[in-house]
């Protein structure tokens, strides 16, 4: 009687701290939604700056440190994920190489978490193109790239997207697995 | 006396050694042509498909690299209005020829495999469209860094190209 008692406490003790975790870890995954790396192209950012990404008030606004760059949505010609690419070409650049001292990095490697990548093409003033690549933690570039179009910047890849959509409802699931 | 007729020979050598140098240095400089300015046209690749980060990658990377090590006055970017007024522009049109994607992890592991390579054939024209120099560059990545990497290859050995044949101030050949 006593070891049954004594399991059950121990079980819905188990639940609790199962609970307690997810909890945790799904509001640390909501913090760290708006991390970004620029990878290349922002103007005035030096390569791989780590920083938060947001859009607001029709800008992509990125703050790195105390400084931060902005780049007009209006004047973005086209946003692309690395799921964009990756359904377009068939593989992508998820996996970026971090500094890892004395040789360590061959053995990290094997472990190293995956990224999502946010490309953009825009226009200055002067109508110059300019191109800038994101790293974004996994699926993340996808919420991004949702408000940009919805703050007026254009892309190639969802008019494709939305003419191939009617042909077929149950396709977008297959793409994915592929 | 067979000694100073020796030591007479060996002299006579090294001097024709000394003065045909010269001589054979004189041609294999190359003959730069004028251009105070590059306009970079975005990267092309119809008939192979490059990721959209490899593409911006590579457009980015040579801006920069030519504005850094390629010699000219000014460097302007795809579509800039700017250009129109520059004197003595050549034009850089780059158009992907082939491209294999390798794996960053498998480099890191077996240091033999996973290499990624791109090839892209250049073009500088002059503004009445006449090809100025034209070749063939390829960017790789072997053993360290990204994927991305192999686009910062391409991006030095284009701009190091366009420093040895282009000069600001150079007369047209």
């Amino acid at each position: 009687m006593k070891r049954s008692k004594f399991l059950v406490s121990f079980a819905m003790a188990l639940a609790f701290a199962a609970l307690a975790i997810c909890g945790a870890n799904a509001q640390q995954s909501s913090k760290t939604d708006n991390k970004a790396i620029a990878l290349t192209g922002l103007p005035g950012v030096k390569d791989d700056a780590k920083g938060k990404l947001t859009v607001e008030n029709g800008k992509l606004h990125f703050v790195y440190g105390k400084k931060s760059s902005d780049v007009s949505v209006a004047s973005i010609e086209d946003v692309v994920t690395g799921e964009d690419s990756q359904a377009a070409v068939g593989k992508t650049v998820s996996t970026l190489s971090m500094a890892a001292p004395y040789g360590s990095g061959r053995f990290l490697a094997l472990f190293r978490t995956k990224f999502d990548t946010l490309t953009l093409r825009y226009r200055d003033e002067n109508g110059a193109l300019h191109g800038v690549i994101f790293a974004l933690p996994a699926s993340g570039a996808e919420p991004i790239k949702k408000q940009l179009l919805a703050q007026g910047a254009h892309t190639t890849v969802v008019s494709e997207r939305t003419a191939a959509a009617p042909a077929s409802a149950n396709s977008s699931s297959k793409e994915q697995k592929q | 006396m067979k000694r100073y007729s020796n030591a007479t020979l060996c002299l006579a050598v090294v001097t024709l050694v000394f003065a045909a140098r010269p001589l054979s240095a004189g041609p294999a400089q190359p003959v730069k042509a004028k251009a105070s300015a590059i306009q970079v046209e975005m990267i092309r690749s119809d008939e192979i498909k490059l990721p959209a980060e490899f593409q911006i990658s590579l457009y980015e990377n040579l801006v920069r690299q030519l504005e850094k090590q390629g010699g000219f006055e000014h460097v302007y970017r795809d579509g800039d209005r700017r250009a129109k007024d520059a004197p003595d522009l050549v034009v850089l049109h780059s158009t992907v020829r082939g491209f294999k994607e390798g794996s960053e992890r498998a480099r890191r592991v077996t240091t033999v495999a996973g290499a990624t390579s791109i090839t892209i054939h250049c073009e500088f024209k002059n503004t009445d469209g006449k090809v100025v120099l034209e070749q063939d560059v390829n960017g790789k990545v072997w053993f360290f860094g990204g994927n991305l990497r192999a686009t910062y290859d391409f991006a030095k050995k284009t701009a190091r190209m366009a420093h040895d044949n282009f000069n600001p101030s150079a007369h047209k050949s």
